[in-house]
């Protein structure tokens, strides 16, 4: 009773709209439509964006930079000199693909783990909804990605890779990615608050997923040496992702968990989608259950 | 009752304070296997009951740790009240710190910006007021240099000068009073001034010469309870006792 009362009375410039009539609102979904929450929203990106590659020579090119790097230099090893790319036709295309939205997913989850934490300065001092934070920190990389994307197609272009329908479903499945990203962000990112070991563990396990997923390997190598392992790789959603990007935007002859998973049992096919959601929902649900502490404890 | 702005009843707040370094996962899956409770409880604030009414100017004073300003993240809703309840009628401006979101890296003109956003203010509200936020803060000639060039005085007054445009039914201060040099001094104390009569204020002070200028009441605060409530000028003289 008493909590619910406090819940009523509101400030200026945050103020949910539906708390006005004392009642607690239990939905996860965040309130993107109050005009004070996107001006927010807009100038914490802003700064992040502004911020980021400050002080550095070529700015902003870094953020292209890196990407085409790390692919430059899995390009040469993998694919020149362990010839990794068998018979995959557009394999630097195929290669680049898989690098650019593997950056997106680290950048985005250590940006999102890492954004309580590092605004703990205004949380502890002013009042607003906390998911901006976490929101603001990972649209940096998703501004990223789709400059990232442009590279990609600009490549796809020169490599010979005529421009079909199906690029047009290419932004359904970054949504998908950018979904699980910020999943990953909230539940984390509030368990980090408490407990800055997350940030480690989250290292750990980024660079054992960078090897779990088929992005210097083709998936056909692995079916060769186990089917079982192909098959329960490609049930992890980004597995998942890259491959239905490949799919939709390099080749069709791309293996996809829609054409290799679940034969006998079509629900299997969707485990990936489920994996998402899951952790999205359940991630937004806990992170707003432990932001009415973040003050206390950062 | 229509003119109280801000009631608070039976208030209770206390904090988990982490003992011995439990302030990772390792020491945490320690204590829970030994069942340590790996915090101890520090009781807050005990207790607090008040009624301000509109129009009033409000003192709020008492010594360091005695919890006064965990009264106000409370009431601003920074922190949530563990028992009890805060009930505000009306637009509440919280000032718990001038120039929260201040960025050295980045350019005074960058930095209103992005303080009014924290405030509440649309883009649109703040090209209406930028150019009076640099006249009041009298640092027009700086706007684009970046903040880390400024001396700290003068981020206080570029900071004191956009949360004053803040507008609410209710402001709450936390010890903001005493920015920049005499002339900017006089100024600020021109504006709390003009609030008096006119605006709900909260304000959180060690300066009793303030309290007893400003404040119609005063709450005067000791180990999480209120100790005494009532006339300034009283208030001010139980507050330097406290160290007798």
């Amino acid at each position: 009773m008493h909590k619910l009362r406090f819940l009523n009375y509101i400030t200026p410039s945050f103020q949910q709209p539906y708390q006005k009539y004392g009642k607690i609102e239990y939905m996860a979904i965040p309130n993107f439509v109050y005009k004070g929450n996107r001006v927010l929203l807009k100038e914490l990106t802003k700064t992040d964006f502004k911020l980021r590659y400050q002080g550095s020579l070529l700015g902003y090119l870094w953020a292209l930079l890196r990407p085409l790097m790390m692919f430059a230099i899995l390009y040469v090893v993998f694919g020149q000199l362990l010839k990794f790319g068998g018979n995959i036709p557009h394999y630097p295309v195929y290669l680049l693909a898989g690098t650019t939205l593997w950056a997106f997913f680290t950048e985005c989850t250590n940006q999102g783990i890492q954004a309580i934490v590092t605004r703990g300065e205004l949380i502890r001092k002013i009042c607003f909804p906390k998911y901006i934070v976490v929101v603001s920190a990972t649209l940096t990389a998703v501004i990223n990605l789709l400059i990232n994307m442009v590279v990609v197609a600009i490549f796809a272009l020169f490599d010979g890779i005529e421009p079909s329908w199906t690029w047009l479903l290419a932004p359904f499945v970054l949504f998908e990615f950018y979904c699980l990203a910020l999943g990953v962000s909230f539940l984390f990112g509030a368990i980090n608050v408490k407990y800055r070991d997350i940030t480690s563990i989250w290292d750990v396990i980024t660079q054992a997923l960078f090897y779990a997923v088929p992005i210097i390997y083709p998936i056909s190598m692995i079916i060769e040496t186990s089917d079982i392992a192909a098959k329960v790789i490609l049930l992890d959603p980004i597995a998942q992702v890259i491959q239905d990007f490949r799919y939709l935007v390099i080749t069709p002859e791309t293996i996809t968990t829609w054409s290799y998973v679940g034969e006998g049992n079509p629900i299997i096919k969707f485990i990936p989608i489920i994996i998402v959601v899951v952790l999205l929902v359940w991630g937004s649900w806990y992170f707003r259950r432990k932001s009415k502490r973040f003050a206390e404890e950062i | 009752m229509d003119d109280i702005a801000i009631s608070v009843k039976n208030l209770h707040k206390s904090f988990k304070l982490p003992t011995e370094r439990a302030w990772g996962l390792k020491q945490a899956i320690f204590n829970r296997l030994k069942g340590i409770k790996g915090y101890k409880e520090q009781k807050v604030l005990n207790d607090i009951s008040f009624d301000i009414h509109r129009g009033e100017f409000v003192g709020i004073v008492g010594r360091n740790g005695s919890g006064k300003s965990t009264l106000l993240k409370t009431l601003a809703k920074i922190y949530f009240p563990e028992k009890g309840s805060v009930e505000i009628n009306g637009q509440l401006v919280p000032f718990i710190e001038l120039g929260v979101g201040f960025n050295p890296d980045l350019t005074g003109r960058e930095n209103v910006y992005l303080n009014g956003a924290l405030l509440g203010f649309s883009n649109k509200e703040m090209d209406a007021m930028y150019d009076e936020i640099w006249r009041f803060a009298e640092l027009e000639q700086f706007q684009d240099q970046k903040l880390k060039n400024y001396s700290s005085g003068m981020q206080v007054r570029l900071a004191f000068s956009i949360a004053i445009r803040a507008k609410g039914d209710i402001l709450l201060l936390d010890e903001v009073l005493a920015v920049g040099d005499a002339a900017f001094q006089q100024k600020c104390n021109n504006y709390f001034a003009s609030l008096h009569g006119n605006q709900t204020v909260i304000l959180v002070t060690h300066d009793m010469g303030n309290v007893k200028k400003f404040c119609d009441r005063a709450i005067l605060i000791e180990e999480g309870k209120i100790k005494l409530e009532g006339d300034p000028k009283e208030v001010a003289e139980a507050y330097s006792k406290l160290w007798d």
